[in-house]
């Protein structure tokens, strides 16, 4: 049995990993010598378990370009030393459900928006700083609304925030440029969030729902 | 003390040397089914399983008691109510919609009542716990009460509109649940069931104090008098205004919820029933960090609450930090303290 020792912070939890015989996966923030690490961890005993692990890790660190942490086992952090908690939970259930027969690739800054069938590209313009565009065929004039709703999915999803951009002539705030507060790139990341960006309102009902099981109701309260 | 002692003399209200931590419910997460390979919903059925999971309670989270009947629906089961089984992440619960009884002469008690596969895992998951642990930590069954049952096998609405339209026929049909409650209840101190919990869900969002006070009373007090081991009586929601009613039944304890301040919950009971409780699940215990738990559990012990648990079932996704933040307080706070 794996004894139960202070493993940090518990920010994630996958009751039941669908890839491996139902076992819970959680994420946990830790204090290191090196800093703040992030553990992926089950209590599970099964063969096979710890190589699922490592998987998971290994699909965090390409879908997010997360980093090992220098002199420790298996934790990683995002190289510019900031926690990004939402979006990094984000992606450690996005390597949770990655199928683990497909390559490991990180995501594009682009995707085809399926209410407007328009092109949604994210540039990066430095110093962590990204613009939204939609580009393609848009008779009904879609663009800048699609534009915004996908900006407001990445600020949700990655907790960042609107910016002026600086090339602008009068440095106004836009409505189509964000960034996170690190100062950094991090293209990886953009480019996964901006594959749920579109639909936020399903996320937030996922999590919802998975909060909502497990937890026992009194009968007067049961269907 | 250990634990057992420690259990059992602040369901008397007598001294301890530190305040017990229990769980009248189920502490069972998905992390600790793994570490034990003890999954729902297998754990509500296999012996085996049920008992190295409840364990864990004890073993891994430092609780003083193991409390191996996680789910409310051992007993309905038995009775032949329909259940939804779930997966390891979620709560087995009746199918309430599709009800087995209309009116009392439906009533049929099956004489297997407890060999059935679902009591009967309850029964030797207490003996292989008591096997087990021996004298070392207190082991509490659960047998569920007749307004429960009742909800269970009638279904809830209808149930509540009957105790409305026709007292009598309600008063009848929990007097003729009673005997599952007493029966279960004494198989399970049979089995090695050092104290019972006893959920009797006339609960504050759907049944007032006056209800409980002519529907239930009577009823505990007869459970209290008849059932050889302390009881903990356990209602979830707001009952303040049936805990003078409760405080009457001479039942060991009552199990209350985070609705009802624990200072406010223990002025109305005085020293004539102990509580046990009342750390929110899905606000705190869930949701919050372990100074979030400390503070709720300070709470209790400030108010000179006799046994500190989770106000119920916690949900199953709880992450074990929190639960052992539970203990570690109450060692913390009397550590401080003496």
């Amino acid at each position: 049995m794996t004894p139960i020792s202070d493993i940090g912070t518990r920010i994630e939890l996958v009751p039941m990993d669908g890839h491996f015989h139902d076992i819970t996966v959680a994420l946990y923030r830790q204090a290191t010598a090196a800093g703040a690490g992030l553990l992926v961890h089950t209590y599970s005993n099964l063969d096979g378990a710890a190589e699922r692990i490592d998987a998971i890790v290994d699909a965090m660190a390409v879908l997010a370009e997360l980093a090992d942490l220098p002199g420790t086992a298996r934790r990683v952090h995002f190289p510019c030393g900031e926690d990004h908690d939402l979006a990094v939970r984000r992606a450690f259930l996005e390597a949770c459900k990655f199928e683990p027969s497909e390559p490991l690739a990180t995501a594009p800054l682009t995707i085809r928006d399926r209410k407007s069938g328009l092109t949604i590209e994210v540039d990066g313009l430095g110093e962590g700083q990204y613009r939204v565009r939609a580009s393609g065929d848009d008779p009904e004039q879609q663009g800048p609304r699609r534009v915004g709703v996908i900006v407001n999915g990445l600020l949700k999803l990655g907790q960042m925030r609107r910016v002026s951009v600086a090339a602008s002539a009068t440095d106004v705030v836009t409505e189509d440029c964000v960034a996170f507060a690190c100062g950094c790139s991090h293209d990886a990341l953009v480019g996964l969030l901006l594959q749920r960006a579109p639909n936020v309102r399903a996320i937030v009902r996922e999590q919802e729902a998975m909060a909502a099981r497990g937890t026992l109701s009194a009968p007067s309260a049961q269907s | 003390m250990t634990s057992q002692e420690r259990v059992l003399a602040a369901l008397q209200r007598q001294p301890v040397d530190r305040t017990p931590v229990c769980n009248p419910t189920s502490v069972a997460t998905v992390e600790l089914m793994d570490l034990v390979d003890a999954p729902f919903p297998q754990a509500n059925r296999e012996p085996e399983l049920m008992a190295r999971l409840a364990a864990t309670g004890y073993t891994e989270l430092g609780f003083d008691s193991i409390m191996p009947v996680f789910s409310i629906i051992q007993e309905s089961s038995a009775l032949g109510c329909r259940i939804q089984w779930e997966q390891k992440d979620n709560w087995p619960t009746v199918r309430m919609a599709e009800p087995i009884w209309k009116n009392l002469d439906d009533i049929d008690i099956p004489s297997d009542l407890l060999t059935h596969q679902d009591t009967s895992c309850v029964l030797e998951a207490i003996s292989i716990l008591r096997r087990e642990y021996g004298d070392e930590v207190a082991i509490i069954g659960k047998t569920m009460g007749p307004w429960s049952l009742a909800y269970h096998c009638f279904g809830v609405e209808a149930f509540l509109l009957m105790s409305l339209d026709d007292p009598d026929q309600t008063k009848r049909i929990l007097d003729k649940l009673k005997s599952i409650t007493v029966d279960f209840g004494l198989a399970q101190i049979e089995a090695g069931a050092d104290a019972l919990t006893l959920p009797d869900h006339a609960t504050g969002d759907l049944v007032s104090g006056e209800y409980y006070q002519r529907y239930l009373r009577d009823l505990h007090i007869e459970f209290a008098e008849r059932i050889t081991c302390p009881i903990i009586l356990h209602i979830c929601g707001r009952t303040i205004d049936r805990m003078e009613y409760i405080a009457q039944t001479g039942m060991a304890a009552f199990h209350f919820d985070s609705k009802n301040r624990p200072d406010e919950s223990m002025d109305v009971v005085g020293e004539r029933i102990s509580l046990v409780g009342n750390i929110n699940n899905p606000e705190t215990l869930f949701s919050k960090d372990e100074e979030a738990v400390a503070e709720e559990v300070v709470k209790n012990l400030d108010a000179g609450v006799q046994l500190v648990a989770p106000e119920c079932a916690i949900p199953l996704q709880t992450s074990i930090e929190n639960l052992r933040a539970i203990p570690r307080t109450v060692r913390d706070w009397h550590r401080a303290k003496n």
